[in-house]
């Protein structure tokens, strides 16, 4: 697993690779750090993770709270088709925002 | 230390059997379950896996299994329960199972959970608490008949002192039974029913609401399982591009080819998460 920050307005942070019990620890790190290093508000792009299991709906979860509980949010952009099942599966769709592309969650800031 | 497989097979009826095609990609990569719970349609392919039946042998019976002579009568005999010809109580089915035991039979025979060569574990729906029941031990054949005793269309089935229905009405996808089960990974295929665009019947409508009902089961309790248990699980959920009907066993190649499909896109990762 991998990860790469996009400095801007928002922060995008794109993930790519798994997300499992070998992975989620080290990523819910990084978008702790992230949200506590002044930016409440974090997209992460999912377009280049390839496997996650419930290890990482968890940190989903955990990033999500996180944000939440600084007064920002962490919202999800182009998570591939298979992931996406498993998201809706989970009704993951109902409590996290999860957008198409990576500018329409940028947008969604905005509004 | 190794870590303990499990596999679940949720209910899906004939899209289970995609299951094959998973059991085919762990095998090629070596990989052997250490355990299989399967619920509904899923707890026919669970047997099988337990039962170290051979691919081509399940292949037929899931043939012999899907045939419409095994709902003979349903028509007649939902106009004769409605309009109160014929006597309906808990204990009825608007099918006589007859036929779909004699295909069971062909299957499992007299085998018993003591006969599997991994632990099974097969769910069904308690009749009037509504409560999901794990049955482990007695007849291979009693144990999958109650899983798949679709609710009004099979007669519940009685096994020991408790009345069995469809192990989808309380839990489509039984993960928790792996969870506590003590698994290490858990691989979980499930599958939504098919949802109808257009109905014109009373029956067509009431099995899209039972549709309906049994989808949201699986969806709260997939989400439960999975952002509410420490276990690590897999989900492969396959994907089909084409209509199934519950009886297009002539699919077969095809349901089994996506449930290879998408158990291959995640394989390495089950590999490194078994490795480490």
């Amino acid at each position: 697993m991998e990860t790469t920050i996009t400095p801007g307005k928002i922060d995008v942070i794109a993930v790519s690779g798994a997300i499992d019990a070998l992975t989620a620890a080290e990523l819910i790190a990084i978008f702790h750090k992230h949200i506590h290093d002044g930016h409440p508000d974090v997209i992460a792009d999912f377009s280049q993770v390839e496997f996650m299991s419930s290890a990482g709906l968890r940190a989903i979860l955990a990033s999500v709270k996180e944000a939440r509980s600084v007064g920002g949010d962490f919202r999800m952009a182009n998570p591939s088709a298979g992931i996406d099942k498993v998201l809706k599966m989970a009704g993951f769709h109902n409590i996290v925002k999860i957008y198409p592309s990576v500018q329409e969650a940028l947008a969604s800031f905005g509004s | 230390m190794k870590k303990r497989l499990s596999i679940v097979i949720g209910s899906g009826g004939i899209l289970c059997a995609s299951s094959l095609g998973l059991i085919k990609a762990l095998q090629s990569e070596g990989i052997q379950p250490s355990m299989a719970v399967g619920c509904s349609g899923g707890s026919l392919y669970a047997s099988i896996i337990a039962l170290g039946i051979d691919s081509e042998i399940a292949q037929s019976l899931t043939i012999d299994l899907y045939k419409n002579d095994v709902v003979e009568g349903y028509t007649s005999n939902l106009r004769a329960a409605m309009t109160g010809e014929t006597r309906f109580t808990e204990s009825s089915g608007l099918v006589d199972d007859k036929v779909m035991l004699e295909r069971l039979s062909i299957a499992f025979g007299e085998k018993t959970f003591k006969d599997t060569i991994m632990p099974l574990y097969i769910v069904a729906t308690e009749f009037y608490s509504g409560e999901a029941k794990v049955i482990s031990s007695g007849k291979i054949v009693d144990a999958t008949r109650a899983s798949s005793a679709i609710p009004m269309v099979f007669p519940p089935v009685k096994i020991g002192e408790h009345l069995f229905v469809d192990g989808a009405v309380s839990n489509p996808l039984p993960i928790d039974v792996a969870i506590r089960e003590g698994s290490d990974l858990i691989i979980a295929m499930g599958f939504e029913l098919p949802i109808r665009k257009r109905m014109n019947s009373y029956a067509a409508v009431t099995s899209h609401l039972n549709s309906l009902y049994m989808n949201n089961i699986l969806k709260s309790s997939f989400a439960f399982y999975n952002a509410a248990s420490h276990a690590e699980i897999i989900s492969i959920l396959p994907t089909f591009d084409r209509q199934i009907g519950g009886f297009d066993h002539h699919q077969l190649p095809y349901i089994i080819e996506q449930g290879e499909k998408a158990t291959a896109e995640h394989i390495s990762y089950i590999k490194k998460l078994l490795d480490n």
